[in-house]
């Protein structure tokens, strides 16, 4: 019999979970590729009755099989503004496995919670790259919508093409879920596709189950301007009565309503026949603007009428631009 | 049922079933022979967790190994200052829950000494306390094996 085995370092235990989590979790984000032989080759040298030998062990070869994962976030820096019509949400598909992996998409508007749900017109991918939704550049997926394959740490960015219905109304707000599932399979961690790995490997379903989703959300906003027109009349001897030498005050009042806001707000109007622009008589909100065509928002003359370019302007704001003209 | 991996070791066992007797002059006194296990952390019913040693038919990055290698002195002579040296392979990691006395290598092993003795050179010159994923090597050293004594050699690693 011979003498008991001499065990010199015992397998180290487990200290806690939290450790081999600390551990294996960033040995993921630069996995080992799919396919990858491990070999392990001990050696030993060593004082024998006839001098010194060398000796080489066994070499013991595994394989790293391929795991599959995926991650899905949103990309949008929050709820995305929309009006009724189009309306595009973004995502990332990232390959958090090790080996190349095509992914099923799905998305979903029938939310909880949702104010309406939004059409899906379709799922594209950013195939120029730019990160913004290009119509007819960005290939759009045909159904079942798959991306192409993803290498290990490939970023796809993806695009959810929706359609707001026309019911509805400011402030409504809708979640879409996006779905990515490895093609090779989901299911519980450390479910095994036999063979269906990298180089002959088996495939195995990841931490995350080989599947992620991710929340994008739009927000309705319906903002609109309404004008309102008036005028008021100085006759020259103090009085209301339209007569040549009158002058003419008239008001545009300017209110956006909505919870967003429109762009390019430019208010025109042109000076009525028979009448005459007072120079230096526009103003926007009480404060003159100059006739010149500067660096202020306004400019104005007989031939071309009024102007003031008002830009930006957020729901909920009010704007006044007065002028004066006088009858001929 | 998933065929092994381990292609090695059956090549070692049948090269020692051919070696004939009569060759004991020219036999090694000395024979290693490795295997490596996957150390699989279950949780029980009770909530306590509990390692268990699998085969390696799926292994994939995360997961962590336990390298074996068992040593024999086949001689009849006993065998004086041995040292076991094991290379680890790129593609995978120390684990830091070997240990901390075993002696490694950070440097392919050029120094040898415990982990926290060791440090590593940045490229900017400075220096930093050498790590687990720094080891490159391990090395055993056994003063003396009887004829017939045998032992056992153990680490554990993750897979990158």
């Amino acid at each position: 019999m011979p003498p008991m085995a001499k065990v010199l370092i015992t397998s180290a235990r487990v200290i806690s979970g939290s450790i081999l989590l600390a551990i294996a979790a960033p040995a993921l984000a630069e996995g080992v590729p799919a396919g990858t032989l491990i070999e392990n080759t001990a050696s030993a040298t060593y004082d024998a009755g006839g001098g010194e030998e060398t000796i080489d062990s066994n070499t013991v070869v595994l394989r790293v099989d391929e795991l599959l994962d995926v991650a899905v976030a949103s990309l949008d820096p929050g709820p995305i503004p929309a009006t009724t019509g189009d309306a595009v949400l973004t995502f990332s598909v990232t390959n958090t496995g090790n080996g190349p992996e095509a992914y099923f998409l799905t998305a979903n508007p029938a939310q909880a919670g949702n104010d309406f749900d939004p059409t899906v017109d379709g799922i594209a991918v950013d195939t120029n790259g730019n990160g913004v939704y290009d119509p007819g550049v960005d290939e759009i997926l045909v159904g079942p919508e798959t991306t192409a394959i993803l290498d290990p740490d490939q970023i796809l960015t993806v695009f959810v093409l929706l359609s707001v219905p026309a019911a509805a109304v400011d402030l409504d707000q809708a979640d879409v879920d996006l779905l990515a599932e490895a093609v090779t399979g989901t299911g519980t961690p450390g479910t095994t596709f036999a063979g269906q790995g990298e180089n002959g490997g088996d495939a195995v379903v990841g931490p995350n189950g080989a599947d992620d989703n991710a929340i994008g959300t739009i927000i309705v906003g319906i903002t609109t301007v309404d004008l309102v027109k008036s005028a008021s009349v100085l006759d020259p001897f103090g009085g209301t009565t339209v007569v040549p030498g009158s002058v003419i005050t008239y008001t545009i009042a300017a209110t956006v309503t909505g919870s967003g806001s429109v762009n390019g707000l430019l208010i025109t109007d042109p000076i009525p026949a028979d009448t005459t622009y007072v120079a230096s008589s526009l103003a926007l909100d009480g404060s003159a603007l100059t006739d010149a065509a500067d660096a202020d928002a306004g400019e104005a003359s007989d031939a071309a009428g009024i102007s003031v370019d008002i830009g930006t302007a957020a729901g909920g704001t009010d704007y006044s631009v007065t002028f004066d003209v006088s009858v001929d | 049922m998933k065929t092994g991996r381990i292609f090695g070791i059956f090549a070692v066992a049948a090269a020692l079933v051919s070696s004939p007797v009569s060759a004991q002059a020219e036999q090694q006194a000395m024979v290693i022979s490795g295997d490596v296990k996957v150390v699989k952390t279950v949780t029980a019913d009770d909530g306590t967790e509990q390692t268990e040693l699998a085969d390696t038919s799926v292994v994939v990055p995360g997961d962590k190994l336990l390298f074996r290698n068992n040593y024999r002195n086949q001689s009849t002579e006993p065998v004086e200052n041995f040292k076991l040296t094991n290379p680890l392979s790129s593609a995978v990691v120390f684990a830091e829950d070997n240990d901390p006395a075993l002696e490694v290598s950070v440097d392919g092993g050029s120094t040898w000494a415990a982990l926290a003795e060791l440090t590593v050179t940045n490229e900017d010159g400075t220096t930093r306390a050498a790590q687990a994923g720094d080891v490159t090597h391990l090395r055993w050293t056994l003063k003396m094996i009887q004829p017939g004594e045998t032992g056992q050699v153990t680490f554990n690693a993750f897979v990158r």
